[in-house]
Formats: structure tokens, C-alpha cells, sequence
């Protein structure tokens, strides 16, 4: 009979008008993330040895890590990832030999500007040497990266910071995108 | 006498129903296409290029970009491509789950072409429901890879990981109701005599021309050809499972949209065997293999069926720990070469129908 298979559709849309509702209202509740979500990259700091496997094993060249040398060990002091360009495979993570490097929950990494993209893990100074009178000179180029860490306040400051940062850390390069 | 004059139409590269960026430059006979021109590479990414300077398993999260519906095939495709050239054994296990993730991908894929067939036909509801179930599946795939699309799960070697505690248990529940979401789709998209009238006997393939244009997968079968490589050539663990290959009659949009709706059905049954089998397999996921992979000098092809079609993976190595080549056989993009051929004589109106019957991914075409 012709409109039998009309008549079985709208039985089944009116059956699905009942149903339970699976959407969910998003910013007010949320699905819930499972425990191996590809979300936002955490590091242990402490268990990280800087051997830079993580920024050999990217695809994408997202990585970048610096060092320093103090007395005889490396210090790491620069842990960025251009997350812009993350595949998100989990391929850095698979690659941690210390289990330093792992991915978090956190799905919302969004910014306002451009130059707030890059995923600041690590940036700090490393520690004074136990011989003194090379640090200060040695240190100078450090001292830059450490003017332009708190990110979020070099809009406010900024008169006085393109001279200083002319050429930092990777990561910091678009800081003079958002004027 | 009345003499009418042909004129161009360009279908795309923005609209929705060319399920991307794709163009079809129409010509066009009052309503009736004359010739259909497609025009393709507004996603042209270069991926075979990139592959050149990425190690082998850089290669990897590349595969999935192609087509990204059903990312965990191309995958398999590639590290199977691989494994043939270094000679290495998969694990039993993560052979299993190779396959577990793979079906739960072609589900995906069929599910989304099932219901965006509907859409492009003109009804909504089918739609929805389709996503309904893709959702569930998506999450259980992100419980398992960590992302829902583009998975990255294979590895050179296996899995990346074993699947999460419960995971098994929480899929065998949702393949059970399966059949009965598939009846659904049935009832109100199959079922539908608007939906068949717009679909039966239109776009037409001869079962000789699909062989000739070497086009392959639910195209390919809905003309009556059995040929699905899982059964004629068995790849990975394929010859250990029990499945039907669904073959249409007339070749046409509604046999196309039909085959897939069945071969949901069959991955249901495979991925059901599997979880059955897998409880008997433990061991590792991943074989041992070297950190830094330099396959001999030489080269190596292999195909495997995905939801699209035969995709072929051709991957010639030079002995350094990056593949000289990468060249990639898409189902998507042959199969859309009979498209010009396809579409003369229909009116405009059938053109969206005869695309989406095809159910090309542009990831894929312009790879």
C-alpha cells in the first residue's frame, strides 16, 4: 500500500518525540570526559630530565625545549608547545621514557590572541651558578624571557616591553601581533 | 523551430551537499545535465608530500586527516603497509582489537553516510537519529583512543593502548541494541516511498563500468559485484570471523544507500565474534619493535577495505628511517571518476542524490 512506509516513519518520530533527551544544555552541564582524552598537556616538572624525545617523536614540530647549562647538569628553562599546531596523536606523551609528560581533561585551550596561544609549560631562569662572578653576564639573555613571562600583563605594561623581548623564546615571537 | 541554449551551473565548492569542498561545474540542458565536470583539491593538503619528511610513525596522525570518518581504517591501512615491509607479527590481541576498532569506525562512517543521505534526500529526523547512535560510538572510541575523530590508534607493531576496563562489556551492550536502531533507520529512511522515489533506478551503474573504473566498496557491490577484500583476499584476522557480504541488484542510488545500511548489520556481527574471541586472547597489544624503524631497502603495497572502498597503501622505503614515498590508493577519489558519466540525462535535482549515494570524503579526494 503506497504511504504504509510514511505512516511507519512518523510512528517512529512520534515514538522518538518521547524518548529521553540526549543533548545537554553545554556550558551549564557537560558530558562527561573520559580518562584518556587528548585535552590540554600537563608536565612534571620535577620528573622531566630534558632529553627532548617528546620534541623529536611530534610530528609537527610543536615542541620546543631549551636548556642551559649549570656547573655540570642541563637546566631545562623553556618548555613551549605551539599548540596551535598539535595534532593531538599522543605520540610525545607515548615517548616519555620518565612519564613527565602526560595529557589532561582539559579540552577548552581557546585564547583571545594569537600571541596567548603557544602552550607555556615551563619558562624560568635557571638557578645562579655556585661560581658568581660569570652569572650576571651569562644571564642576561635569561633575563629577557623572564620580563615576558606573566603574559596576561604584558598588555598592560607594554610600552616598555617590545625593546626588551626583540627576539625570545619561540613561542613568544607573535608578541607583538596584538598591538 | 525553438532553439534553447546550454548554460553553466557551478554546483559548490560552498554547499552543503557536496559534503565539503567540492565543485562540480554543470552543464546544463533546460534541467537536464548535459555534462558534469568535477573539480576537485580545495583540501589539498600535500600529505603524501609531508610524509617524506616525517619517520614512519610520524606518518601515522597524517592517515587519519584523510578520511577523517573513518580514521582508524586508514590507519590499519598504513601500519599494516608497514609491518608487511619490516616483516613484523602483530600480536594476537591487539590484532582483535585492531579489528573491534576498525568495524566501530565503518559504523561510524556508515552511520554518518546513512543519515546524511537522508538529509541530502530532504528529510531531517533520519539524520539525527543516525548522529545519535555515531555519538555513542564516538564516545566509546574516544574512552578508547582519547579522540573522537581523528584517532591515531594504530601503531607500527599494534595498538597504541589496551582498551580501558568495562570498554569491551559498554560495546557489547551498544551492538546489542544496534539492530534495533538499524530498523529504525529502516522504518523511516528505507522505508519511505518519497525517499525511494527520489532514489530507485536513478544514477544507475552497470556492474561491467564499476569493474572498468576500477571503483570498489559499497559502489562497487550495490551493482551485484562481490568483491570485498575482508573476504577475497583476508587481510590481518579477517578469515576468522563470520560475514556476509551484502550485494545490491540495480546498481542504483537506493541499492548504494541499502548495501551500506546491511554492511552496518555484518560489522555488528564482526565486532560481536571479536568480543567474544578476545576474552580467550590476553597478552601484549604491541610487538617489539625497535625504537627508530628502518625498513630494508625496497617496496611494498597493500590494500585493505574501508567503509569507503579498497584504499592501497604504496610505501617504498630507501632504507632510511623516512619513507621515500608514501603514495596512497583513495576509494573516494576513483570512485568519483564515473561521477560525469553518472550524472548525464538526470535532472539537477538528482545530482545531490547521485553525489551522496557515492558517500565521498573530500579529506580523502584531495588527500
Amino acid at each position: 500500500m503506497f504511504g504504509k512506509g510514511l505512516i511507519k516513519g512518523l510512528q517512529i518520530t512520534w515514538k522518538e518525540f518521547w524518548a529521553q533527551k540526549l543533548t545537554v544544555q553545554y556550558p551549564d552541564e557537560q558530558h562527561p570526559v573520559p580518562e584518556r582524552f587528548h585535552g590540554r598537556f600537563i608536565l612534571d616538572v620535577d620528573k622531566c630530565i630534558a632529553c627532548s624525545l617528546c620534541a623529536n617523536a611530534c610530528p609537527n614540530k610543536v615542541i620546543t625545549i631549551k636548556k642551559q647549562k649549570v656547573g655540570k647538569k642541563q637546566f631545562m628553562t623553556d618548555y613551549i608547545m605551539n599548540i596551535q599546531y598539535c595534532l593531538f596523536c599522543g605520540l610525545c606523551v607515548e615517548s616519555c621514557n620518565k612519564d613527565a609528560l602526560h595529557f589532561s581533561q582539559d579540552f577548552n585551550m581557546n585564547q583571545y590572541f594569537y600571541r596567548d596561544l603557544p602552550l607555556v609549560l615551563v619558562q624560568r631562569e635557571a638557578p645562579a651558578e655556585p661560581v658568581d662572578e660569570e652569572a650576571p653576564a651569562a644571564k642576561a639573555g635569561d633575563d629577557k624571557k623572564a620580563k615576558a613571562k606573566p603574559k596576561p600583563k604584558a598588555k598592560t605594561d607594554k610600552p616598555a616591553e617590545p625593546a626588551a623581548d626583540s627576539e625570545v623564546a619561540a613561542g613568544k615571537a607573535p608578541d607583538k601581533e596584538g598591538q | 523551430m525553438l532553439r534553447t541554449q546550454e548554460y553553466f551551473l557551478n554546483f559548490g565548492p560552498q554547499h552543503p551537499s557536496t559534503h565539503g569542498v567540492f565543485q562540480i561545474i554543470l552543464t546544463l540542458d533546460g534541467e537536464r545535465i548535459v555534462k558534469a565536470e568535477p573539480v576537485c583539491g580545495y583540501l589539498h593538503r600535500g600529505i603524501e608530500k609531508l610524509a617524506e619528511s616525517r619517520t614512519y610513525t610520524q606518518v601515522i596522525p597524517y592517515t587519519d586527516r584523510m578520511d577523517y570518518l573513518a580514521a582508524m581504517l586508514q590507519n590499519l591501512g598504513y601500519v599494516q603497509a608497514v609491518e608487511k615491509m619490516m616483516g613484523i607479527e602483530v600480536p594476537e590481541r591487539a590484532e582483535y582489537l585492531r579489528v573491534i576498532s576498525g568495524e566501530l569506525s565503518r559504523l561510524t562512517s556508515h552511520v554518518l553516510a546513512t543519515g546524511v543521505y537522508a538529509l541530502d534526500i530532504g528529510g531531517f529526523t533520519g539524520f539525527l537519529l543516525c548522529f545519535r547512535e555515531r555519538e555513542k560510538m564516538m564516545d566509546l572510541l574516544e574512552e578508547l583512543t582519547g579522540s573522537r575523530m581523528t584517532l591515531s590508534y594504530a601503531r607500527i607493531g599494534g595498538v597504541a593502548d589496551d582498551a580501558p576496563e568495562g570498554w569491551l562489556d559498554k560495546l557489547d551492550k551498544l551492538m546489542d541494541e544496534m539492530p534495533g536502531y538499524i530498523e529504525e533507520y529502516n522504518g523511516l529512511i528505507t522505508g519511505n516511498e518519497i525517499f525511494q522515489a527520489r532514489t530507485k533506478f536513478v544514477g544507475q551503474l552497470k556492474p561491467e563500468t564499476a569493474v572498468n573504473y576500477s571503483l570498489s566498496g559499497p559502489v562497487l557491490r550495490a551493482s551485484g559485484v562481490n568483491y570485498d577484500l575482508r573476504k577475497a583476499k583476508p587481510y590481518g584476522i579477517y578469515d576468522r570471523f563470520d560475514f556476509e557480504v551484502p550485494l545490491g541488484e540495480n546498481g542504483d542510488c537506493f541499492d548504494r544507500f541499502y548495501c551500506r545500511v546491511l554492511e552496518m548489520e555484518q560489522s555488528v556481527k564482526i565486532i560481536k565474534q571479536a568480543i567474544e574471541q578476545i576474552k580467550e586472547v590476553d597478552g601484549p597489544v604491541m610487538a617489539k619493535v625497535p625504537k627508530v624503524l628502518k625498513p630494508p631497502k625496497g617496496e611494498v603495497y597493500h590494500e585493505i577495505e574501508t567503509s569507503k572502498g579498497i584504499i592501497g597503501y604504496y610505501v617504498v622505503s630507501d632504507g632510511s628511517n623516512k619513507p621515500y614515498r608514501v603514495h596512497v590508493r583513495r576509494p573516494s577519489f576513483i570512485n568519483l571518476g564515473y561521477l560525469d558519466e553518472m550524472l548525464k540525462g538526470y535532472l539537477i535535482a538528482d545530482v545531490v542524490a547521485i553525489l551522496g549515494s557515492i558517500d565521498i570524503v573530500l579529506g580523502e579526494v584531495d588527500c
